[in-house]
């Protein structure tokens, strides 16, 4: 095996653990909208998102990471479990 | 090019279109239309030819695109089927479905008692969001500028105290997350319909986006500026026809009418009418939203001041609290007409009180 299938290999294995992590991500959105509901709150919390993009900007700061890209990502990353969550409240997601 | 997969098509093999034009460096969208599958092909290479795509297994039909818009085109959805764009909690925080979305509120936010004396009014009446502007891109510089951040802080209460879902609009893109800190909705507005690095950062943060027609845009230049936050990943973007400027001068727009079914016959993406910059005048927002709605938008986005004589901005066109309520009693038998239902109220949790 050349080294640059090795790095193949491992960035494999460095992707099917990511997309397991943005799995346990939406599972605990899910969650974390049923929590709402129980609360009588809405399923968007705008200023909650913003604060994990801030976070994520300052982790990307500190790693050394683009921090615009990984803001980027992070918008990404909470419109997916936005949908997830809305999904799980029982979105209209359906086409009329 | 449109790739139209056969009913029943495996996921090996809508991959393997997939990978087979990507490999030409042309990025695939799918959608689904009921059992059918459409491959969207965004890009354009000589070398990827509708033979070689056709050959595959399978692909239905190739077509090209008849649009110059992509993501927004017709060509993606059958022919009736409308995106729904989900604002909020309520059936009629959803624009596109059977119920009708009525956006009300001041067209600036003036102060955080008028604000929430005018969301608890709109939210009994039946409005499923607020709207309220925090930066108000004005004619004149001299003419009042909004009240930015403070707006936007009182917003963002009102919006926990009533529950109401809350729209409001970006002049800028270094305020896009600004302002997605404080509301639900970003809306672009008329004159912003082809500030590109704006329509690129609300396509960047993925909440539902309003965009206003541009007041002298044609239905393709409105459709080629939901391309670009499309094109950006955000797929919740709502259309707005506000009025155009035409020769008349005895309202302060035209209400494009004839813009709702073309829109409906060109995209997918739901549309609603402003009837209140359409006409610039409280008497006509009731007719305006009725021909509206019998036209088939999906709903309203509607100008309520709680005293529309003392309004720092657009105070003739705003109706009153007891202006919008005559409004959605009058609405309900063009809606019924339209095959739509009405929300009823209360949406938000204070509605009920």
């Amino acid at each position: 095996m050349s080294d640059l299938d090795r790095l193949r290999g491992e960035i494999e294995r460095l992707d099917r653990a990511l997309l397991g992590l943005i799995g346990e991500r939406v599972r605990a959105a899910r969650r974390a909208a049923a929590a709402k509901r129980a609360a009588s709150m809405p399923t968007l919390d705008p200023a909650q998102e913003a604060a994990v993009i801030r976070r994520a900007a300052t982790l990307a700061r500190e790693a050394g990471l683009p921090e615009e890209d990984v803001r980027d990502v992070f918008w990404l990353i909470i419109g997916l479990t936005r949908r997830a969550e809305q999904e799980a409240s029982g979105a209209v997601a359906e086409q009329r | 090019m449109i790739i139209v997969m056969r009913a029943g098509a495996s996921l090996p093999q809508i991959d393997g279109v997939r990978e087979h034009v990507e490999r030409f460096g042309v990025r695939s969208h799918v959608a689904r239309d009921g059992f059918r599958t459409i491959i969207a092909c965004l890009g354009e290479s000589d070398a990827l030819t509708e033979s070689s795509v056709a050959t595959l297994p399978a692909v239905e039909s190739v077509t090209r695109w008849r649009t110059p818009y992509r993501l927004a085109s017709r060509q993606l959805a059958s022919h009736g089927a409308t995106t729904v764009v989900r604002i909020g909690d309520g059936a009629g925080a959803s624009v596109g479905g059977p119920a009708l979305a009525v956006i009300a509120g001041p067209c600036s936010v003036e102060g955080r008692e008028m604000l929430l004396e005018t969301a608890r009014g709109v939210g009994r009446a039946g409005a499923g969001a607020l709207r309220g502007g925090a930066f108000k891109p004005r004619t004149s510089p001299y003419a009042f500028q909004g009240l930015g951040l403070d707006a936007l802080r009182w917003l963002a209460e009102v919006r926990r105290e009533t529950g109401l879902p809350v729209v409001t609009e970006a002049l800028d893109p270094r305020q896009v997350e600004l302002v997605a800190e404080h509301v639900d909705v970003l809306q672009v507005g008329a004159r912003n319909m082809q500030n590109f690095p704006l329509l690129a950062e609300v396509g960047r943060i993925r909440r539902p986006v309003l965009l206003k027609r541009g007041l002298s845009a044609t239905v393709t230049e409105l459709l080629l500026a939901a391309e670009y936050v499309l094109a950006r990943g955000n797929p919740d973007v709502i259309l707005c026809e506000r009025g155009i400027r035409t020769f008349e001068s005895a309202t302060r727009n035209t209400l494009d009418i004839a813009a709702i079914p073309v829109l409906r016959g060109e995209t997918h993406l739901p549309v609603i009418v402003d009837p209140s910059h359409a006409g610039g005048r409280a008497d006509l927002v009731a007719p305006l939203a009725y021909a509206a709605i019998a036209a088939g938008a999906d709903g309203l986005i509607v100008e309520v001041h709680p005293r529309p004589a003392t309004a720092l901005s657009d105070g003739d066109q705003s109706l009153s609290l007891a202006g919008f309520r005559e409004l959605m009693r009058g609405l309900a038998p063009f809606a019924t007409a339209a095959g739509r239902t009405l929300a009823s109220p209360p949406v938000g949790r204070e509605a009920a009180a």
